[in-house]
């Protein structure tokens, strides 16, 4: 509440005349604790990652951009700009060649090194909570001179996962069994996905000691019996059939009660980017958790 | 009084056996939760008469039974075709992949994990199949490349071998890098799991690695004079290129169906060989059939750590039996050393 409150005061503040603009040089720390500095809002950007594609543009700066990776595809208009290759194979002359004065990347990359050296000014990070995605935009709105629409987006974001809350704060929320790959991988407290199922009412069985992103024995599953299992994978060719076919699944409430739910690929990019796209993600999954509720 | 080597196989067998069989009722017993022995008794009764199970008896009969009989025959057939390979090749370093098994099974499935969404019929095939499809297929190219007339030289077949191993693993490696977002999912499969176990593939997998444990016991003798090398095995009336092929071709078949469900699991074909070498010498008769039990055990216990270390979360078993199997290996051979 606390929190809310003070956003709320912070926007307010923002939005007074005085505070509309970036006062350049500005600088601001990334994920990997370098200082990254900006001495003029960036007209020519690269974004290596798609929710950093999708936070620019959500912060009304698209128009900056001049190339993004392989993945980006949201919004549409991005799919014009040319393709460099994606975080972990990107095509390092492309980038350079298009003369960019910013370019964002995620912080395993490891582009800020070479780019660095050539002078161009890397942020390397991605936020991995729902309160570091509200961070990140705010410092992305500081860099680019868009400090008003960030803070703005922030706001509306936070309404939307509040009005979720308040709705469903009186309802039962279901026990739920992500799969992020057959094997299977599923996500647990600590990653972006377990926050999204939590705000959108929802109980993962995948405890914190189990880590972010565990390897789930698939006894686990049968002993839990969740009552939603959602197949991320299911872009992927895995689908409800199969999971019913596994040994000992085919009696899991989630089969007998058809709620196997196949998440296409839109939804999956939706709910695997932190970025502007958070509130949508939170409605998608309560749509799915509490049907008919919204 | 001296046992003879009859009694002495006799009683390698049995406490062999005995361990497995103790292993066995562990494994079954510990998992995510431990079930008390009449549970599992119950679970067994009602499975085999097709009645309805209640969760626990489900856990029991329809994931960890065949989930531990499959490592079990995995192991096992893992060890007998390690055994083949390394008195084929009389090589202590020839482990079943020597020839291309898993780098071809790997590239398989991991075809089938990268590009199943959009080329149907290698989705509607299964990782599985279309695994033991390229396993045997690299096989058969490296046997083809290595051959001169009518001849198989080993050292041309572990060239070969080698070759078409690392033209295969850049393939996978490729589609690994290249279908990031899986990459998580397929570095398990790669390192071997046993999760989703059905009872199918145990039926599947006794039905080719017990009987290739009874053909390759019939040729126990043939392992044992190919130790004198090609031509001394030849003088003594051996048909030594029809009794390699054979050979290979038996483990081959054991070694790609084992992968083609379970993984590239590694270290059981190279190290419970020698385990069993070590402690209980060389003659093929009483080895063969030792090495198979001990790498049943072996797996079973390695697929209960890794399922049972950090759970429910599940490591690939393929990381346990070499942080395992490693260590105690080269105990073993400090301890022969130091009786020297």
């Amino acid at each position: 509440m606390l929190r809310r409150l003070a956003a709320l005061t912070f926007t307010l503040l923002l939005l007074a005349p005085s505070a509309l603009a970036t006062a350049y040089p500005v600088t601001v720390v990334d994920d990997l604790g370098r200082e990254v500095t900006l001495t003029a809002a960036p007209a020519r950007i690269v974004s290596m990652l798609p929710s950093h594609t999708e936070s620019v543009c959500a912060v009304d700066a698209c128009g900056s951009l001049v190339g993004v990776d392989t993945y980006s595809n949201y919004p549409a208009s991005v799919t014009e700009l040319p393709t460099l290759g994606d975080a972990f194979g990107p095509n390092l002359e492309a980038i350079v060649a298009l003369e960019p004065d910013f370019v964002l990347v995620d912080e395993y990359s490891g582009l800020q090194v070479p780019l660095e050296a050539l002078g161009i000014p890397v942020y390397a990070g991605s936020p991995q909570t729902i309160a570091e995605t509200y961070d990140f935009l705010v410092t992305l709105g500081t860099l680019l001179d868009r400090e008003t629409e960030a803070a703005v987006l922030v706001g509306r974001l936070q309404g939307e996962l509040a009005g979720v809350a308040s709705v469903l704060a009186k309802v039962h929320g279901p026990t739920v069994f992500v799969e992020l790959d057959p094997t299977p991988y599923s996500v647990g407290p600590g990653s972006y996905f377990h926050e999204l199922i939590t705000a959108a009412g929802a109980v993962n069985i995948v405890t914190a000691a189990m880590g972010p992103f565990p390897q789930v024995d698939p006894e686990y599953v049968v002993l839990q019996d969740p009552e939603f299992i959602l197949l991320t994978d299911a872009p992927f060719g895995v689908t409800a059939a199969d999971v019913a076919a596994r040994p000992g699944w085919g009696g899991l409430t989630a089969v007998m009660s058809q709620r196997v739910v196949e998440i296409d690929q839109e939804t999956a990019d939706i709910l695997s980017r932190s970025g502007p796209r958070l509130g949508e993600a939170v409605r998608r999954l309560a749509d799915i958790f509490h049907p008919g509720t919204f | 009084m001296p046992v003879g080597p009859r009694r002495s196989r006799a009683l390698a067998l049995a406490s062999s056996a005995s361990a497995l069989l103790a292993v066995l009722v562990v494994a079954v017993a510990v998992g995510s939760v431990w079930v008390a022995p009449d549970v599992v008794i119950g679970a067994v009764r009602k499975g085999l008469a097709g009645e309805a199970l209640r969760p626990l008896e489900t856990v029991v009969w329809q994931l960890r039974l065949p989930r531990v009989l499959l490592a079990g025959l995995v192991g096992g057939g893992l060890a007998l075709a390690g055994v083949v390979f390394q008195g084929v090749f009389r090589n202590p370093l020839a482990d079943p992949y020597l020839i291309g098994t898993a780098s071809g099974a790997g590239f398989g499935a991991v075809l089938v994990m990268s590009a199943g969404a959009s080329v149907p019929v290698l989705a509607s095939l299964g990782a599985p199949v279309v695994a033991f499809a390229c396993s045997l297929v690299t096989v058969l190219l490296v046997v083809f490349l290595a051959r001169v007339d009518s001849a198989l030289p080993t050292v041309r077949l572990v060239l070969a071998g080698v070759v078409i191993s690392s033209l295969f693993t850049a393939g996978t490696s490729f589609l690994l890098v290249a279908a990031r977002e899986q990459a998580g999912g397929i570095l398990a499969w790669l390192l071997g799991g046993l999760a989703f176990s059905t009872w199918s593939q145990v039926r599947l997998l006794a039905a080719v690695t017990l009987p290739a444990l009874a053909l390759v016991g019939a040729f126990s003798r043939a392992l044992d004079l190919l130790q004198l090398g090609e031509e001394g095995a030849s003088l003594l009336g051996l048909g030594v290129e029809r009794t390699k092929l054979l050979l290979l071709g038996v483990a081959t078949l054991v070694t790609a169906s084992a992968v083609s469900v379970a993984g590239i699991i590694g270290f059981v074909g190279l190290i419970v060989p020698h385990a069993a070498r070590l402690a209980i010498g060389r003659p093929h008769a009483r080895l063969l059939p030792v090495a198979a039990l001990w790498g049943a055990g072996f797996l079973i216990l390695a697929d209960l750590l890794a399922r049972q270390v950090i759970a429910p979360v599940e490591i690939p078993v393929g990381i346990v039996t070499a942080l395992v199997g490693g260590p105690f290996f080269l105990w073993l051979l400090r301890r022969r050393a130091d009786e020297r």
